[in-house]
């Protein structure tokens, strides 16, 4: 604070004596300068190295941004892949679903002609004993699946059996009737009156 | 003012500080303003700018599993269109040769229609409508719930005034199977019937959202992007077996068909663990096409319909008799038919019949309700309450089904002396059939009755796993009690009138028949009834308590029409969960002494 102070006043007039404040400390004095001291000359690999650096930084800097920009773009691609992807599994998804059921798999296997057991019997491994009812299968199923499928599943409903195509888990569909055959007028004699085939 | 003084170097130098330090505070106080205190108006005034973009990060609402972690419930993605009428007109089409072809919106309506099912003229109507309600509209509702492959096939058109936005759906692969259970959500994803409806909490997504800003192109800026991550809903575990409660569904409602019935249920709970694996009734909901399905017959009348149980209550009465000390099941009463007591009670049996010396198991078998009350009135009404409490009887099961019924049990001062005896054999009360399989369940559990539960678990995003708390069990009846009751069971299998049908090869099965009257504007009707049969299997050891109810069959109108029924649902649970045929041979108790 003192030596901005005195920086603001002239720089050789000296204090009149008359207006010094305080007391004069011995052995301080105001005295010129003789000269000023030589200024050192910059170096200049300094400035160069500072100016290399700001061109390093800058360089850097648009290195980073073209590569990140780069990977935006790649990142953008990618990310439409991924939804393209997504669609397609969302429409495989919608394709099997509820070919899963148990109603469906039921219907395909009795469309087979597979029966439902009624009473298991079991093997015991140990002394090769047969436990249970020990009766063979019956040929008729303890339910229905097919004929009389009642537990419903929209999503099938129309999906045909993979093993009878002609059928659905609601059963045997009845082929639609077309309206312009009429079945009250009888087929026309071609050849003589049918005679009935014996053996 | 300025005086000589107030010149001075080191003055000027304060108060040159003083103003520095005052700016200097009003940028700071201006920086926190807007970094701190209006940082979040500042960013959304940003954003609302231009370029920054929003989008909701819709979360999966969570799936409904079965026991084995097959999917009842599941989330797809279903899309609605719209037009804008305000740009429909002719869209110009590159050509395969690389020529421009102009298409005309009739053409395009064809083949917008052509994808939605939708005839050309209805998707023109659809604009002219819009345009006819509003010259300027903007928007018309195409269609909604459409799949993702009918969603690409528009896209793939390439029409400008074609929007369209993706919402959550719910998809049921099983459809009908557990369909009573799991329930249905609106279009709008709002959970309205079943599991889906009251565990919501566990199965509800967290939207989350992403913000950023982009380019022209639409490339998102590198370092803008916030994100808040989407919460996908938890998984619900059920204790259902799907395979098994298709089987029951499906025999259901072949047997309700069969018997001429209006409604049938079936439930099969685990004996050790009063885990619910089967709860099947027909009519059924499929949630895949809830409209197809009547409304009445869109929730669980397994949870939410009652019924005075009937005779099933005699095992109930027996338990309670035994395990109070007054009577073994070889303790012999004498009853007839029709009876009338001394406090002026009247009673009859389903079957005219002279004094006969019946044991309580013979009274078990021919299902005597002269003979049930009089081992009845060796007890008081107080402790017949409190056991029928013990059971469960009155209250709503732990299971906590939405809109679960909880019956109707009067407590005993409120018996009259009709009712003293009637509660004996199941009338003047009601029950719902968990709250009847719940009460079994613990004869079977050597007197101890763990609490009911259909939800094993609930496992949210990050893995964690919430098992359901279904509460302590409590030992109702002891285990010495609970075994003679069940041998009364079996011999009620034996040597009842249905024993032929309810025989099953190579397992010893307890069973008790009931049949209630049916109390519509508080008379009983007339010649219906709804009939139960409710049985373990097997039953030195019983693993599985099984019930079937027949709301009014017409074929057989006793209990006997549920005899084939339960035997062969019996038959599926003793399979599907591979129980080990018996190796022991039932114990005979006399009839009558």
């Amino acid at each position: 604070m003192s030596t901005a102070a005195t920086a603001s006043m002239p720089y050789l007039a000296p204090v009149p004596f008359e207006e010094e404040i305080g007391q004069r400390v011995p052995g301080r004095f105001l005295r010129p300068v003789t000269a000023p001291r030589s200024r050192r000359r910059p170096r200049l690999a300094y400035g160069l190295l500072a100016v290399a650096g700001a061109l390093a930084i800058a360089g850097a800097q648009m290195l980073f941004s073209v590569l990140s920009t780069q990977s935006s773009f790649e990142l953008s691609t990618l990310t439409q892949q991924q939804r393209e992807l997504t669609w397609q599994k969302q429409i495989l998804y919608d394709e099997v679903a509820g070919l899963s059921s148990p109603q469906y798999l039921a219907a395909n296997a009795a469309a087979l002609g597979m029966v439902i057991n009624e009473s298991p019997s079991y093997l015991r491994l140990s002394d090769g004993a047969v436990l249970g009812s020990q009766q063979p299968s019956v040929y008729t199923s303890s339910i229905d699946a097919l004929g009389r499928g009642s537990v419903p599943n929209a999503l099938i409903t129309q999906t045909p059996l993979v093993t009878a195509p002609d059928a659905t888990i609601d059963g045997v569909q009845a082929p639609p009737v077309d309206p312009a055959t009429d079945t009250a007028t009888p087929p026309p004699l071609t050849d003589g009156l049918p005679t009935p085939t014996t053996h | 003012m300025t005086t000589r003084s107030t010149r001075s170097p080191r003055r000027r130098t304060v108060v040159a500080l003083a103003v520095v330090l005052a700016v200097l505070g009003v940028f700071v106080a201006r920086l926190v303003d807007i970094q701190v205190v209006s940082a979040r108006e500042h960013v959304d005034d940003s954003l609302a700018m231009g370029i920054g973009a929003n989008t909701t990060l819709y979360g999966t609402r969570g799936s409904i599993v079965d026991t084995n972690g097959q999917t009842l419930a599941g989330s797809i993605l279903q899309y609605d269109a719209q037009l804008d009428p305000s740009t429909v007109g002719p869209v110009s089409r590159t050509g395969p040769d690389g020529t421009k072809v102009e298409v005309d919106w009739p053409t395009l309506s064809a083949e917008i229609g052509a994808i939605t099912g939708q005839t050309p003229d209805a998707v023109q109507k659809v604009v002219t409508d819009a345009v006819a309600a509003n010259p300027d509209s903007q928007y018309a509702e195409l269609t909604k719930g459409l799949s993702t492959e009918k969603y690409r096939a528009l896209a793939d058109l390439g029409i400008p005034f074609l929007h369209m936005t993706q919402h959550p759906a719910r998809t049921y692969p099983d459809g009908a199977v557990a369909g009573n259970l799991v329930g249905f959500v609106g279009s709008d994803d709002e959970p309205l019937e079943g599991l889906e409806r009251s565990q919501q909490s566990c199965l509800a997504p967290t939207d989350g959202e992403r913000s950023y800003q982009r380019g022209k192109d639409g490339v998102v800026i590198p370092g803008t992007e916030v994100e808040t991550p989407a919460v996908d809903g938890g998984t619900l575990s059920l204790t259902i077996d799907r395979d098994l409660q298709w089987y029951l569904q499906q025999l259901i409602a072949e047997q309700t068909q069969n018997q001429g019935a209006l409604h049938g249920q079936i439930m099969v709970v685990e004996a050790a663990t009063g885990k619910i694996r089967a709860a099947a009734e027909y009519p059924t909901v499929d949630p895949n096409n809830v409209a197809a399905t009547a409304d009445e017959d869109r929730s669980s009348r397994i949870f939410r319909g009652i019924f005075e149980p009937g005779s099933t209550f005699k095992a109930l009465t027996a338990a309670t008799a035994i395990d109070t000390g007054v009577a073994t099941p070889t303790t012999v009463v004498t009853a007839s038919g029709r009876e009338t007591f001394p406090n002026g009670a009247r009673i009859t049996d389903a079957i005219s019949h002279g004094a006969t010396p019946y044991t309580l198991a013979g009274v078990l078998i021919d299902s005597s309700n002269v003979g049930i009350s009089k081992f009845a009135e060796m007890m008081s009404a107080d402790t017949r309450y409190d056991y029928l409490q013990r059971f469960g009887i009155g209250q709503v099961t732990a299971v906590g089904f939405p809109g679960e019924e909880a019956g109707v049990l009067r407590p005993a001062s409120e018996w009259d002396n009709q009712t003293f005896y009637n509660t004996s054999f199941g009338q003047g009360v009601a029950t719902t059939l968990p709250q009847l399989v719940g009460a079994y369940q613990a004869l079977a559990n050597d007197g101890v009755k763990e609490p009911l539960s259909l939800v094993e678990s609930c496992t949210l995003a990050d893995g964690t796993v919430e098992a359901t708390d279904a509460g302590a069990p409590s030992q109702v009846v002891s285990a010495s009690t609970a075994q003679q009751v069940r041998e009364m069971l079996e011999n009620v299998a034996i040597q009842g009138g249905n024993s032929k049908a309810v025989a099953i090869d190579g397992y010893r099965v307890g069973i008790k028949t009931g049949t209630g009257e049916i109390s519509e504007g508080g008379v009983y009707k007339n010649g219906v009834y709804f009939t139960t049969m409710i049985g373990m299997a097997p039953v030195e050891d019983p693993q599985y308590v099984v019930a079937v109810t027949l709301d009014q069959p017409t074929g057989v109108r006793s209990s006997a029409a549920n005899a084939a029924a339960f035997t062969q649902a019996m038959t599926q649970v003793l399979k599907t969960f591979r129980v080990m045929p018996s190796d022991s041979q039932p114990v005979l108790l006399p009839k009558t002494g």
